[in-house]
């Protein structure tokens, strides 16, 4: 173990101190109480509208009906309705069209669609609303029970800018929005993943490939993360698969990170994408899921649009690790769910370094 | 001395705002409400004067049937009028008899508005009194302080 580890215990509560994220939590909570409360009165309009249309129905049958006629807010007269097919429709800005029951009912049915489509909106946003107060609650959860990232740098034979990785990746802890500095850890592992990639196709197990790719693609977006978390966690990976531990010991870490890992994956995916996540209250988890589908259907053809999108690749390098080992096969054959994958990667932990090192350039 | 003072200021500026204020909106929204009713009771009773002025036996109207969809309806015999005494109730009236009931609403009314607005002066009393005191706190400091210079 010649290697000394520089690395830095940050505990996410610092990262999302959690009176904020409690507080940002309350404040979708609100937002979502107003949107509902809408949607509640669109929803009235609605079988208003569909009452309304029925009655507009049954009226013509009767020459006249027998009603209570209103004379201002507090009175009526005893009355009839006449011209029981003669209905007058407000058109807006004090116009008005007199029409018969039919052509009366297919105005209000118009009406009624517009107020569908927007109950359908108010609904998206909830549904937008909700998965971000999920995001905060997760949160929450784990600032509070004191969850730490580790960060610890990556030591490699043939680096370059390893060990700028760890500084520019401190400095992103609360900024989400710079990239830059993954970049050179993306080169990195894209050119690993070429190789993986190639050996993949040797394998042919793009049935497996698939399954973890979803599986991920759930885990992480789930996972508060940032794409500090991701390069380091690698690292972790990495570095411990490096050292010949016993298997167990290096399972169990690997266990542990490449979960992360699977998740950071899709985080890296996410990052991108997380940074309009976190910065607008909007739409952007539709986005965002729309990404992260992309990315797991399109996988093959986007690995050589390299440098663009790394997230991407990081898929690669997780599923390649897997595919290559035929005991892993057995074993990934053998269970179910993304402790499988977590599990097959990490009883390979030299193998697929040593041949990561042996193929670099 | 100065902080004491100061916690004191604070407390009686949460006291106005917290529950001064709100009682006197609260105030004010009943009594626009209650304006609201004295105004559909004095057109009923103009309309009721105008039917009776000018003898009007039958009535066409446009009846709202929800969402601005009107329909015709006549009136036949504008004899009886329904009129609502509240919780949900309507009586038979003949023309003068309503127009007696309206008046009688009407008097009412007027001293229920009576009411509430000597609730909100009272309510703008309060604050008026509680900032006064504010101030109070905030210039005694300094005024104490020149006696004591002159001494």
């Amino acid at each position: 173990m010649e290697d000394t580890r520089r690395g830095t215990v940050t505990s996410l509560a610092s990262l999302f101190p959690v009176e904020e994220a409690q507080k940002a939590a309350n404040r979708v909570q609100g937002a979502m109480a107003e949107k509902r409360a809408e949607l509640d009165h669109l929803l009235g309009f609605v079988a208003d509208n569909n009452n309304l249309i029925n009655l507009v129905h049954k009226l013509p049958e009767e020459l006249s009906h027998e009603i209570m006629v209103p004379f201002g807010k507090a009175a009526f007269f005893p009355g009839r309705l006449i011209h029981t097919n003669e209905f007058l429709v407000l058109l807006g800005e004090g116009y008005y069209a007199e029409r018969t029951s039919k052509q009366t009912a297919e105005i209000l049915r118009r009406r009624g669609k517009a107020l569908d489509s927007q109950v359908d909106s108010l609904e998206a946003m909830i549904k937008d609303l909700q998965a971000e107060a999920n995001f905060f609650g997760q949160t929450i959860a784990e600032a509070a029970e004191g969850l730490v990232e580790i960060r610890e740098d990556y030591i490699e034979e043939d680096t370059h800018g390893e060990e700028s990785k760890s500084g520019p990746l401190k400095q992103h802890t609360s900024d989400l929005e710079k990239t830059e500095a993954n970049n050179e850890e993306y080169t990195r592992m894209v050119a690993r993943l070429d190789e993986l990639e190639k050996e993949e196709e040797l394998a042919a197990e793009s049935g497996n490939d698939n399954e973890i790719y979803e599986q991920t693609t759930e885990d992480d977006f789930h996972k508060s993360v940032s794409p500090v978390d991701q390069s380091n966690n690698k690292s972790i990976a990495t570095e411990s698969a490096e050292k010949h531990h016993n298997p167990d010991i290096a399972d169990q870490l690997n266990f542990a990170s490449l979960d992360l890992q699977s998740n950071v994956g899709e985080g890296k995916n996410a990052a991108a994408k997380k940074v309009k996540f976190v910065d607008h209250t909007g739409k952007p988890l539709i986005h965002h899921e729309e990404k992260t589908v992309k990315a797991t259907t399109a996988s093959k053809s986007e690995v050589q649009h390299q440098p663009s999108q790394p997230s991407f690749d990081s898929h690669k390098a997780f599923t390649g690790s897997i595919v290559e080992h035929t005991e892993n096969l057995k074993t990934l054959n053998g269970q179910s769910s993304s402790s499988t994958s977590s599990q097959v990667s990490g009883s390979q932990p030299s193998k697929p370094v040593s041949r990561f090192k042996m193929q670099r350039r | 001395m100065e902080s004491l003072t100061q916690h004191k200021v604070q407390r009686y500026e949460e006291f106005v705002d917290r529950r001064l204020k709100p009682d006197l909106q609260h105030a004010i929204d009943e009594r626009d409400k209650i304006f609201e009713q004295q105004k559909i009771f004095t057109d009923l009773r103009r309309n009721i004067e105008n039917l009776e002025k000018n003898s009007i036996t039958s009535l066409r109207t446009l009846v709202n049937l929800g969402s601005e969809v009107y329909l015709q309806a006549e009136v036949t015999n504008t004899q009886r009028i329904f009129v609502d005494v509240g919780l949900g109730f309507h009586v038979e009236f003949t023309w003068s008899e309503a127009l007696n009931y309206i008046q009688k609403r009407e008097e009412r009314i007027a001293k229920k508005i009576d009411e509430y607005n000597q609730l909100i002066a009272s309510i703008k009393a309060q604050i008026k009194l509680v900032l006064e005191g504010i101030r109070e706190l905030l210039q005694l400091p300094a005024e104490k302080s020149l006696p004591e210079r002159s001494f």
